[in-house]
């Protein structure tokens, strides 16, 4: 049984692999689009000159805010438009046909974006950085726990987007708001407002920040923010997981998992 | 023992009101090695049945034993089991190759890619894919990509296969060159197979045992070779110019099987169903008797319940 786990991770990584390396034009667009919007918030603020730009209080703060909001909204797009692009296209469907259960589908799938994304969101904070000038502390022992825990909601809340438009089909404009969405969750202010805390990506990214900007390691930063984070986590994607099984007894019953 | 058994299956769907019965009360049982043809007009409801067998749809009632589990509560052990062919032209990667789409359907199996690799090969070599093994099937053509489709459901190695519509949209040599890889190469691996098709030649050509369906309800469920009479019934549609007295129509009613006439302005549609293509030569002597000007003749799909219910009265 593990063997064939293991197997069942090892194809899925490779699936995803290939969509990304088959869709170039997607990846490079991502990177440029992404790379634009940053350029246009961050030369707006240079010119206003204003000492409050939009994404915390340095330079530095922005370009992490920016590293995150690229890594949120290719973890949550990549995972809601494949499941819905699955359902279209048919392939859902065998995907549930697997003896080891989509459940394990659905993990592997996610644990193969959290490493594939790296293919463009790295590209973006290197053009970040050299566009700016300041140059991230890395310290990946610290960093890969906290992006673990700080993307997961992405995951979540990419689930329950996908659960929707296995139903619902006209929910496209849906997915464009939301990613504008996380910028606010990104630069909530969680020191004047701590119960903003429960907000995805909110405190993860501000544990993020500690560590690329002011070199503190994981085991310096509070337990109680650490656990936080982590039952942040948790809850989002539990939550995400259990309304995509939800919508996807809806989708079973009307027949809607390969009739787009 | 049966290896598939199915109870009472019900499938209703609501849309806005809308109540739609697709599957009505179906029932059937299937031997091991056993190779099942479910005939039916389209919307009679082959795909939502293989479907609740795949567990991709929930039914409304009913029970469905595969290997003398449930379906609905062991479905992980039922995938062990079964592999699907859906209908359409999209259960395999279009982005992926003809050997990246093997792999990874072997890989949904938990199989790993070296243990299959000559699996894959050989299917490959089988399928007559070997020319396009590093083409992505979206370049495929539509029987090649079938072919794939096939192919990707074998590697899996279950027991059990289901195809729905294999041969829908296929030109008429991959249409015989499918029904000949089902015959020849799968059939002869001992498989267990359900095929669905709104085409009697396929059925016939391929399956031992034949489940007519339509509305959601069985029509027959009988052993080919019993209903030989029933395969050999061809439907034609004569397009003929003008309106046409009702003694002619009296005349052509009682020589075969089936009649309809379909009074359109200038013209009118005969629908005829006869035991034998050959008898279109007395349809068109006939319409030459009469001085009836024939437009154009179509083979159109025949009403299979109709057919089968006026076979076993006649026997009687």
């Amino acid at each position: 049984m593990r063997s064939r786990n293991w197997n069942l991770f090892k194809t899925i990584f490779i699936k995803e692999w290939i969509s990304l390396k088959r869709y170039p034009f997607n990846t490079v667009s991502g990177i440029i689009t992404v790379y634009m919007v940053f350029l246009l918030f961050f030369l707006g603020y240079k010119f206003v000159g204003g000492s409050q730009p939009s994404f915390g209080r340095t330079t530095e703060g922005f370009v992490v805010g920016f590293f995150i909001w690229t890594y949120s909204i290719s973890a949550y797009s990549i995972l809601a438009w494949g499941i819905i692009q699955e359902a279209r296209s048919g392939t859902l469907e065998q995907l549930y046909m697997t003896p080891l259960g989509y459940e394990r589908v659905a993990i592997y799938t996610v644990i193969a974006n959290f490493i594939w994304s790296l293919v463009w969101v790295i590209p973006v904070l290197v053009l970040m950085m050299i566009t700016t000038g300041k140059f991230l502390h890395f310290d990946l022992i610290t960093l890969v726990p906290l992006l673990v825990f700080t993307i997961s909601s992405g995951y979540g809340i990419g689930f329950i987007t996908a659960g929707l438009g296995l139903i619902f089909k006209k929910i496209q404009s849906f997915f464009q708001i939301l990613q504008f969405i996380f910028v606010g969750f990104i630069v909530a202010p969680i020191d004047k407002l701590p119960v903003l805390k429960i907000l995805p990506f909110s405190l993860g990214t501000k544990l993020i920040a500690r560590n690329m900007m002011d070199k503190i390691p994981i085991y310096k930063m509070p337990p109680g923010e650490l656990l936080i984070l982590i039952v942040n986590a948790v809850f989002y994607t539990v939550v995400g997981f259990s309304v995509f099984k939800l919508c996807e007894k809806v989708a079973k019953d009307k027949g809607l998992l390969g009739h787009y | 023992m049966a290896i598939i058994s199915c109870k009472d299956l019900t499938k209703v769907y609501k849309n806005q009101g809308q109540v739609v019965q697709a599957v009505d009360g179906i029932s059937f049982d299937i031997e091991p090695g056993e190779i099942v043809g479910l005939l039916g007009p389209n919307g009679a409801g082959k795909t939502t049945t293989i479907k609740c067998l795949c567990r991709l749809i929930n039914p409304t009632r009913g029970k469905i034993l595969i290997d003398s589990r449930d379906v609905v509560r062991h479905s992980n052990f039922a995938f062990e089991k079964v592999s699907a062919v859906l209908e359409g032209n999209r259960n395999i990667y279009w982005r992926m190759s003809t050997k990246e789409n093997l792999r990874l359907f072997a890989g949904l199996q938990g199989f790993s890619g070296k243990v299959i690799k000559e699996k894959i090969y050989e299917l490959i070599d089988t399928f007559g894919l070997k020319e396009k093994i590093n083409t992505e099937a979206r370049f495929l053509s539509r029987g090649m990509q079938q072919k794939l489709a096939i192919a990707c459901a074998l590697i899996k190695d279950t027991d059990i296969l289901f195809l729905d519509e294999p041969t829908l949209g296929l030109d008429v040599e991959t249409t015989i060159e499918v029904r000949r890889l089902i015959r020849e190469k799968i059939s002869k691996q001992g498989k267990t197979i359900l095929l669905s098709s709104h085409n009697m030649n396929v059925v016939e050509d391929v399956c031992s045992r034949v489940i007519i369906i339509n509305k959601g309800k069985i029509v027959a469920d009988e052993k080919i070779d019993r209903v030989k009479e029933f395969f050999k019934v061809n439907a034609y549609r004569f397009e003929v110019e003008g309106d046409i007295n009702n003694k002619i129509k009296r005349d052509i009613k009682n020589k075969f099987l089936g009649v309809k006439f379909f009074d359109k302005e200038t013209k009118t549609d005969i629908v005829i169903e006869m035991r034998d293509s050959m008898k279109i030569y007395e349809v068109l002597e006939i319409l030459k008797c009469r001085n009836i000007k024939l437009l154009g003749i179509q083979n159109v799909e025949p009403d299979f319940e109709e057919i089968y219910l006026k076979l076993v009265k006649d026997e009687k």
